[in-house]
This record gives C-alpha cells, structure tokens and sequence, in this order.
C-alpha cells in the first residue's frame, strides 16, 4: 500500500495556513495594511517553484549518470509543475503589486528575474519537444537543464541582493523579520511553505505517474 | 599536460581553418559594420543609454552569427576523426577558447566602428573597453556551450536564439550596468561587484561546460 | 502636469497617512473582524480547499489501480 501520510500532512498544512493566515495577528504597517496577509500565499509560490526546480536538476543530473528513463520522467515533470508555480507566483505577485506598488509591472528585478527563468524553462521544454529520438532527447535536455541552473540562481537571488528592488530583504530593504517582532507571521509562513512544497511534489508524482504509464503501454504495443 | 598540447594544437587549426578562408571573420566584420551604419542612418543622433543599448543590442548578434556555426561548418566524419583522437575536454575548452579570441577581436573592432561612427563621450574609456571584452569571452563561453547543445539537436538557428537568450539576458543586465557606469565616469569602486559578478559568472559557465560537454559528445 | 499630480497624491497621501497615524495608527480591516464575518470566508476557503484535496486524492486513487492492472 502506498504511503499517504505526507500528502494527508500537506492538506492539514494549508488548512492551518489558510485558517491561521486570515485570522492571526499581523503587525500593522502602512500601505500594505492587511494585504500583508498575502505573504502567506505568494511567497510559498516561489519557495515550491524552487524546489522542484531542484528536485529536476538533481533528477537530471543522476539521468546523466545513470540513464534511466524514470530519472528524465521526474526531471521534465518536476519543471511541468514548476512552471504553473511560476506563472501563478507572478499573477499573485502581480495582483498584489497592482495594489500596493501601484502598478501590475513594476520595474523590479525580481519580477523581471523571474519572468526570464520562466523563459528559460519553456526553452527547455521547446528543446525536448525538438529532439525526436528518446534518448538523445533526454540527455540533451538534461544538459541544458542543468546548464541553466546555476545562471537561473544567479539571476534570481544574487543579482537582485546587488540592485535596488522594491521587495523586502533586497537592495538596502530591511526584511519582514524586522516588523514580526513576535514570530506570529513565521509560526504561518514556514509551515505554509512546507505544505505547499508538499502539495507541488504531490502534483509532481501524480504527473510522473502517468508519463510512466503512458511509456510502459507505448512500449507494450510496440 | 597533454590536455593543454591538445588544446594548443586544435585552436591552431581553428585559427588556420579560419585564416585560410576568411570567411567567418569577414561575414561578422561585415555584419557588424552594415548594422551601426543601419543604426546610424536611423537614429542620427541618440542619448547615452540608447547608445548603450544599441551597442550591446549589435554585439549580442553579432555574437550569436559567429559562434552558431563553431560546431556545424565541419562535417560528421571529420568530428568523428576528432573523437578518436582527442579528448571531449580538450575539444570544448579550444573551442571555448578559440571563440573567446574571435569575440576579443571581433568586440573590438565593433567598438573601434561605433565609436567613430556613432561618436558620445565616454567618462571612462579604459573601463568601457574592459567591460566589452569581458563581455565578449562571457558571450563566448555561454554560446559555444549552447551552439554544441544546439548543434546535436538538429542546428536550427531558431533553437539556438531560444536556448541562448534567456540564459544571456543576465550576464546582459550586469554588463549594460557596468557600460552605463563607465559611460557616466562613475568612481570605479562602484563597479567593482558587477566585474566580480561578471567574471564569477564567466567561470562558472566554462567550469560547468568543461563538466557537461563530455557527455553531449559521446554519440 | 504629471509631476504636479504626482506631487498632490505624495502629499495628500502623507497627510492622510500622518492623520492615521495620529489617530489610531495604520488603518486594518477590524470591521469584518469584530463583526465575526471573516469565519465565513475562511470557512468557504477551507470547504474549497478541502474539495480539491478530496479530488486530489481521487485521481491519486484512480493512478494507483491503473498501475495495479498495468502489473498483472
């Protein structure tokens, strides 16, 4: 029998996040007044599109080493679910800067940062989809991926450190952790961002699962 | 100590394969003119940070013309006599560094052409000319890791801009940055994170290439 | 134009700010709060989320017996 305990861990997770995040305490500041809820919502976006980003490169690079096509599977199905992380981290992003930023775009080089790893992960899948035999199609693919990797960290979370950006922590900005006198928004965010980690590896499987069944039949009838 | 004979040997006939032809050099050397005469004809006269732009805008071109071709101009049985009797390494590192040398002499020359056509003050010269060749070798490195890649994928040059670009734009972001401050006649301490950021990235494009490549070329 | 509008917005927007400041800080929806309606939308986000659990699960259900027929 599988073991379904992380998935059940996951739920009750969110459920805490969504219940605690809407009715705990957050400290009052200015501009963003109770939007700062969102914190709870937006920020695990990236922290899940992160991870599975990792789990695809380290995927990728044991597909290098070892061949498996199981191994190409989890890496191309973990930038799948990666990318709908993304792109709905940038539409909350974007909401919520319409709101309080002023603008749905600001010029900022987290937003811009991570719309251009977006890019890079479509290339990715524009590059898999160009290769017709399987093998030369998951080696070459997991090259680029990991290729892209490190350039991807440094245009996210090095480049932004060194220019000004309207997020928190970045450019001079202090971090949240300097109005959360109390720890109440960790007590919600880390175990948020724990449970929808969980929620993008759940995906992640299912997808995995069946690509894995769409392989073993196609290579049944041949 | 084999590995740097085997480098040194095939960048000599990359550079003899080149000197013989000419081809290349003389396509990018008159790419390059043709589009700032373009640009000049366009714009007449421009301020500072489009000038900027441009410059990086024609270069980044140029660039992708002349390393697309490093892996495709020879053919299948001569990259097949290479495989027997030279290692992966050595051929990805000549390559790199025989790319690194064109973008040094190709970037200068494109330089030399704007500036005299499209002239604008410059604050820091010096500083300009540092930041486009270390501009160029990073768009060497990047590219001819990517020319390889897009070279067993079937070499279309469509693929090669996709796979190419995104990776570029932020080597793009901090080089325009150090140009823009160059232009200014900015204190150079100011730029000195960017130039660590820059060669920081140069490294590590070549260290992780030397690393991949092995496994692109056993077919 | 657009710098003397912008400039009326910063100071209208700083007056209005130091007037709540001055009065009872940084302004939050206490209202939906004191009025107990928040319940009501967390308790239909936890109701939707619950669903796409539920459903989540289903599929996840559904996978695993085509994987047990796939076997045999």
């Amino acid at each position: 029998m599988k073991k379904y305990w992380w998935k059940i861990l996951g739920i009750i997770l969110l459920i805490y996040s969504i219940i605690m995040g809407l009715l705990g305490h957050v400290p009052a500041l200015p501009i963003v007044h109770e939007t700062i809820r969102n914190v709870y919502f937006h920020v695990p976006m990236w922290f899940t599109m992160f991870t599975l980003y990792i789990v695809s490169v380290v995927y990728s690079i044991k597909y290098l080493s070892s061949a498996n096509p199981q191994h190409d599977f989890v890496a191309v199905e973990s930038v799948n679910v990666g990318i709908i992380f993304c792109i709905f981290g940038l539409l909350s992003g974007m909401l919520w800067a319409n709101f309080t930023w002023g603008a749905p775009w600001p010029n900022d080089p987290k937003l811009n940062g991570s719309a251009i790893a977006t890019l890079m992960y479509l290339a990715y899948l524009v590059l898999r989809n160009a290769l017709e035999e399987e093998q030369k199609r998951a080696r070459i693919s997991a090259i680029y991926n990991i290729f892209a990797f490190p350039i991807m960290i440094a245009l996210m979370y090095i480049l932004p450190k060194t220019t000004d950006s309207l997020h928190p922590g970045a450019g001079g900005n202090s971090g949240f952790g300097q109005f959360d006198l109390d720890g109440s928004m960790k007590a919600v965010l880390y175990p948020a961002s724990l449970g929808w980690i969980l929620i993008g590896i759940w995906l992640m499987t299912l997808r995995f699962r069946i690509r894995k069944l769409e392989y073993q039949n196609h290579t049944a009838t041949l | 100590m084999s590995l740097f004979k085997e480098v040194k040997s095939l960048i000599r006939k990359d550079i003899v394969l080149e000197w013989r032809s000419k081809y290349a050099i003389n396509g990018i050397v008159l790419y390059v003119v043709s589009t700032v005469f373009v640009c000049y004809q366009a714009f007449k006269s421009v301020d500072p940070t489009t000038w900027n732009a441009l410059f990086w805008i024609i270069l980044l071109f140029a660039s992708v013309n002349a390393i697309n071709k490093s892996f495709v101009q020879e053919s299948r049985s001569r990259q097949f006599y290479y495989y027997t009797i030279a290692s992966a390494k050595a051929i990805i590192l000549s390559k790199i560094v025989y790319n690194m040398l064109m973008m040094l002499l190709l970037s200068s020359i494109a330089y030399l052409v704007y500036s005299i056509i499209f002239s604008t003050p410059l604050g820091d010269p010096i500083l300009y000319l540092i930041a486009v060749s270390l501009g160029g070798i990073g768009f060497a490195a990047v590219f001819t890791m990517v020319s390889a890649i897009s070279a067993k994928a079937g070499n279309n040059s469509t693929l090669m801009a996709i796979l190419s670009f995104p990776i570029i734009i932020p080597l793009l972001l901090v080089l325009i940055k150090v140009s823009k401050n160059a232009m200014d006649g900015l204190e150079r301490s100011i730029s000195y994170d960017e130039l660590t950021v820059l060669a920081a990235i140069n490294i590590l494009t070549v260290a992780i290439s030397l690393l991949l490549f092995p496994y692109l070329w056993r077919d | 134009m657009k710098k003397t509008i912008l400039f009326l917005l910063l100071v209208i927007n700083g007056l209005m700010c130091s007037f709540a400041q001055s009065n009872t800080g940084v302004e939050m929806a206490t209202g939906l709060r004191s009025s107990g309606k928040i319940y009501v939308v967390v308790a239909v986000l936890v109701v939707l989320f619950l669903g796409l659990a539920v459903y989540l699960f289903t599929i996840d259900r559904k996978l695993a017996r085509l994987e047990k027929q796939q076997k045999r």
